[in-house]
């Protein structure tokens, strides 16, 4: 029996509250499996549950390894749910579904265009005016006689099915709609966990859709520009759909930037790019309208760019969706869709909405006064459903204002079933199409993203596969090949805040290894966790705890401290620490990098979830992942970014080396001591086999120290590292070759290159003097190298900030 | 009455501004009774981009940009302006305010000034505002009489205290302090009105006043103002002061309405700079041409 039909014979019971009876996505009202459905219980995938669990383990580990992350409203960041099971949509009920979808589109346009230009609608009386003007997505900024073109390119719309399969319209989603890059990924992993598709028919694929919305953002460009320049203008990585943003970005080849990235110069919208100025056309928005121009609207935002609004009033730049759109998604404009749609488009609406009542309406309010505490009641502005528990405040808001609020039954959704610990169990479901513009009209995309509900909200998400007619039909009937788009070679953008976070990416990733290498370098860790031999006695030990920032009384130090030093976040110089920045960084360049940087976290990820006692093999664990991080970015394109990350690693190597030697070996310890410092010394640079092989095993300070500072052949060399330092250096823009930073680090390597190393092993007392003031001098060049470098590549100059430059005064 | 306008606002600051963004709303608009004879605005440092532009409300708006560095910008406005007293219907006046709600009105185009009859960002009208407004609208008292006597309560109750409230005052801080400027007087008398059903909205400008008897009038002692006008059904604008407690009249020059200040705010504008403070300063003068 398979787990499908175990389901239908579970669904098929009568509603046990006598409630309405739902449409069931997989199963037929008599209570045989839907047509598509009965091929995948009886296909290859037979969906017994040992399948179906190894597909959800599957999609699981591939959501893992990309970090697909969502972020609730206020709270942290946590893992992107994919049902295994998605949702089907047979090509017939598609046909009807997606006309329905580009003529709300076109209408929805139509409704903006006339809101924020003849307003026939209200003149005519056709929408009241407090359903429009009270909404505050209603922007007067943008109403104004001179206006911009057409403001609507990417709609999302969330749709259910009536009981009886009727396509239902629940929410339009205009002013800056997400989960096409959800949508998108989900389609990636389910290709890679669910092959070959279990269905009769197939299913069309989503890739070809992407060059009709990279077409539809830039013919959106104002110019008759050849090769628009569009990028994704975002929050930054604290933004709840943070990866919807850098995933959408990456697969449209555009740049992901933020505010600060951007800059307003003679009206046209510029971008900060090595060193100059680059003219942007077109701005795919998700920062919110009210966000986006601290000049004209929320002075207090730091996300937008100041006199974004003017310039995309003045047509110089086209903002994507247009900041008036938001207008669109008052629920308040459900219930009048069909007259609109018939006076604007002067056709019948073809998806019609879920019964909402607008309460403005004083007879309407009079006929449902007294059950409103029955219904849902919501504001037009968003923000939910009231509280019935708290009837009186209700009531008295519905009474204060009642053209701000819509009342509606609540929403029967369809049903389909989910995956939740290993069985197969209803749940409601939605389904959130999108549709694009596309030449004068829009077209809808052949898939969407799917959401299983609990209490209205989503808890998971559901691929959504669309099939096609026939195998010989057109991925998204496209007849023509996807034609190599306009901006896709392009490689990505560097923006000043992007080296930013590339360097520190390098720094951190470097720092986490060094860590971890000193870490696995302590005898006590490598033999075993043998705690008495790090008591304070031994001074090898020591010089290396010292190195990882652990200074343990003795009596603290047992097996949870030494854990600490490599998985306690709060512990300053942790490992664990230097991870976390590492990846707050590496989210907030997510579209610079490539998608193995994620693999390789997860295997970090892993380790630590999973550390046992023994931590060494969690210290390895971790290593792994941090060497498959470092091939990953080796394979990156050598573009401006990636230079940026090569002087982010090389200097943070040569001040690591500069550190450890100088809590080592300045100073001088009996020679049965000196040997295991050296040794652990050694261990930590990943060096003991060249030092083995050249010195034979004997303790021989100049040895070591020519080793880690002076020979350009061992890559864990300082003069290696400052080599590497200079390549990076030289190829980034603003680089001159006589450029402050250049100078300071050609001083610096003839200085390393001309040291005596003979005179740095002099012992006075029991100090190695000359060491100790090599290495400070060193160290210090280093940071001043570092900020100098900062200053001139990785600067933008200060944010702009909000002055009310007069405030009133008053006879 | 013919007035010339200088409006002057300059802003000091602690540190190089790299780049600045204003958004202005100085320059008047034709309205009936006034005429602007010239009007212009000057930015110094001179604004390497700057436009003019007519708001959702009709009013006139000018975007710049200055990206020299500077540490002074000055924005001065030189305004002519002829004013006459305005004629209002006076049968919209005297019929009962209730027929002035234009959302009550069936098939009366009134569907523009719907918005005016509407709460707004800063201007809600909750149970402490209608408490208020409530005595001066009996059934059937005329429009007119209804909004001026609105405008003496006004007038009587609150005090005239600059200091006690700030540009972020809410019309039931206001309330409650009984004490207030301009901006807030109108903001209340309005907020009042809307409670109403009646549409009423913020103007701003510039009262023109004298110096004390036998002083010498004193240069840039005059200041910015705001008053309120409420719609009546013949689509007049009744405009009122409840700072003076009196109609508006031809010593008041008019630059801007909207729903309330934040639309009409003479100046607001963005920096690029380190500038930990600044300082303001504002000139003006209504002197008669």
């Amino acid at each position: 029996m398979s787990a499908l039909r175990d389901y239908a014979a579970a669904t098929n019971q009568p509603p046990l509250q006598g409630g309405p009876r739902a449409f069931d996505e997989v199963v037929a009202p008599d209570g045989t499996l839907r047509r598509p459905w009965r091929a995948l219980a009886a296909g290859p995938l037979d969906l017994a549950d040992v399948d179906l669990r190894r597909v959800a383990h599957q999609i699981g580990r591939h959501l893992e390894d990309d970090g697909v992350t969502y972020r609730r409203p206020g709270g942290t960041s946590d893992r992107w749910h994919l049902d295994p099971l998605p949702l089907v949509v047979t090509a017939q009920e598609w046909a009807t579904l997606s006309g329905g979808l580009a003529q709300r589109a076109e209408l929805l346009d139509a409704v903006a265009d006339d809101l924020y230009g003849p307003r026939r609608l209200l003149r005519e009386g056709v929408l009241p005016p407090e359903l429009v003007l009270a909404h505050r997505g209603f922007r007067r900024e943008v109403s104004r006689p001179r206006r911009a073109g057409r403001s609507l390119h990417v709609v999302a719309c969330d749709l259910t099915r009536t009981a009886s399969g009727q396509w239902q319209v629940v929410a339009d989603r205009t002013q800056a709609p997400s989960g096409l890059g959800y949508a998108l990924e989900n389609r990636r992993v389910t290709s890679r966990a669910i092959t070959p598709t279990p269905l009769d028919a197939p299913v069309h694929r989503l890739a070809p859709f992407v060059p009709v919305l990279r077409d539809a953002l830039a013919g959106a460009a104002p110019r008759t520009a050849s090769d628009p320049r569009i990028v994704l203008l975002t929050p930054g990585p604290e933004s709840e759909t943070a990866y919807d943003q850098a995933h959408l970005a990456t697969v449209l080849g555009i740049p992901l930037v933020r505010g600060d990235d951007l800059v307003v110069r003679g009206g046209a919208v510029w971008m900060r790019v090595r060193g100059r100025l680059e003219r942007v056309d077109v701005v795919l928005r998700r920062v919110d309208a009210a966000w986006s121009d601290p000049l004209e609207l929320r002075g207090d935002s730091r996300l937008g760019v100041p006199g974004l609004v003017e310039a995309d009033r003045r047509g110089s730049v086209r903002v994507v969706n247009g900041f008036g759109t938001g207008v669109l998604e008052n629920p308040g404009l459900l219930p009048f869709m069909d007259h609109v749609c018939e006076v604007l488009l002067d056709e019948p609406l073809r998806l019609p909405c879920v019964p909402v009542h607008w309460l403005g309406d004083p007879a309407t309010l009079a006929r449902l006064r007294t059950d409103l505490l029955d219904l849902e009641v919501r504001a037009i502005d968003g923000g939910g459903v009231l509280d019935a528990d708290a009837p009186d405040a209700l009531l008295a808001a519905v009474e204060a204002a009642p053209h701000r609020y819509v009342a509606g039954e609540p929403i029967v959704w369809s049903r389909a079933p989910r995956l939740d610990a290993g069985t197969l169990t209803a749940c409601e479901v939605s389904l959130r199409a999108f549709t694009v513009a596309h030449g004068s009209g829009y077209r809808p995309l052949a898939g969407g993203l799917g959401s299983v509900l609990q209490d209205g909200r989503s808890i998971a998400s559901k691929d959504v596969w669309v099939l096609k007619e026939s195998a010989s039909e057109p991925d998204q009937g496209l007849e023509e090949p996807a034609r190599p788009s306009v901006a896709s070679g392009a490689a990505p953008i560097a923006v000043p805040r992007v080296l930013q976070d590339l360097y520190w990416f390098g720094r951190y990733a470097e720092r986490a290894e060094h860590g971890v290498r000193s870490l696995l370098a302590l005898p006590a860790v490598g033999d075993g966790l043998d705690l008495d031999r790090i008591g304070p006695g031994d001074p090898a030990a020591e010089a290396l705890l010292g190195v990882l920032g652990a200074s343990g009384a003795p009596g603290e130090r047992d097996a949870r401290w030494l854990q600490s030093i490599l998985l306690d976040e709060r512990r300053p110089s942790s490992v664990a620490q230097s991870l976390v920045a590492l990846r707050a960084v590496a989210a907030s360049v997510r579209d610079q990098l490539s998608i193995d940087v994620w693999r390789a976290f997860a295997v970090t990820d892993r380790a630590v979830a999973s550390a046992g006692t023994d931590l060494a093999v969690t210290a390895e664990q971790v290593l792994v992942g941090l060497l498959a991080l470092r091939g990953t970015t080796e394979s990156m394109v050598h573009d401006d970014g990636w230079h940026a990350l090569e002087v982010g690693r090389a200097l943070e190597r040569a001040l690591q080396v500069g550190a450890l030697l100088s809590r080592t070996v300045t100073t001088m310890r009996p020679l049965s001591v000196e040997e295991r410092v050296h040794e652990a010394v050694l261990g930590a640079t990943e060096s003991v086999v060249t030092h083995r092989r050249r010195h034979r095993g004997r303790v021989r300070l100049v040895g070591l120290l020519e080793l880690l500072l002076t020979d350009p052949d061992n890559p864990r060399s300082l003069a290696a590292a400052l080599e590497r330092l200079g390549h990076a250096l030289a190829r980034l823009p603003m680089s001159t070759s006589s450029s402050r930073p250049e100078r300071l680090l050609e001083d610096l390597v003839a200085q390393v290159r001309d040291v005596d190393l003979s005179a740095l092993a002099r012992v006075s007392g029991q100090r190695r003097r000359g060491l100790e003031d090599h290495l400070e001098d060193v160290e210090g060049q280093l940071t001043r190298l570092a900020d100098a470098f900062a200053e001139l590549h990785l600067v933008s100059g200060p944010s702009p900030r909000s002055l009310t430059l007069a405030r009133r005064v008053s006879s | 009455m013919r007035w010339h306008v200088r409006h002057r606002t300059r802003y000091t600051y602690d540190d190089v501004v790299t780049d600045s963004y204003g958004h202005a709303v100085l320059l008047p608009r034709d309205v009936p009774g006034q005429r602007v004879l010239s009007a212009q605005v000057d930015v110094d440092p001179v604004a390497v981009d700057r436009s003019e532009d007519i708001d959702h409300f009709g009013n006139r708006v000018t975007y710049l940009q200055v990206d020299v560095p500077h540490t002074r910008l000055t924005v001065e406005a030189d305004l002519d302006v002829e004013v006459e007293p305005a004629s209002i219907d006076p049968e919209a006046l005297g019929a009962p305010w209730e027929a002035a709600r234009p959302r009550a009105l069936d098939g009366v185009p009134a569907w523009e000034v719907v918005e005016l009859a509407l709460e707004s960002p800063s201007i809600g009208h909750g149970g402490a505002v209608l408490d208020y407004a409530r005595p001066s609208f009996p059934p059937g008292r005329a429009l007119g009489e209804a909004a001026r006597d609105l405008m003496h309560r006004v007038h009587d109750d609150f005090a005239y205290e600059p200091g006690t409230t700030s540009v972020t005052s809410t019309i039931d801080d206001v309330l409650a302090a009984r004490a207030g400027v301009c901006q807030d007087f109108a903001q209340l008398m309005i907020a009042c009105l809307r409670s109403q059903g009646l549409a009423a909205r913020y103007v701003s400008g510039y009262l023109a006043t004298d110096p004390p008897p036998g002083r010498e009038r004193v240069v840039g002692a005059d200041a910015t103002h705001a008053w309120v006008a409420v719609w009546t059904p013949a689509g007049e604008w009744l405009a009122l002061d409840p700072t003076n407690d009196q109609p508006v009249g031809e010593r008041y020059v008019t630059i801007a309405w909207g729903r309330e200040y934040a639309d009409v705010s003479p100046l607001k504008g963005v920096i690029v700079s380190e500038a930990s403070s600044s300082e303001l300063e504002v000139q003006v003068d209504v002197l008669p041409a």
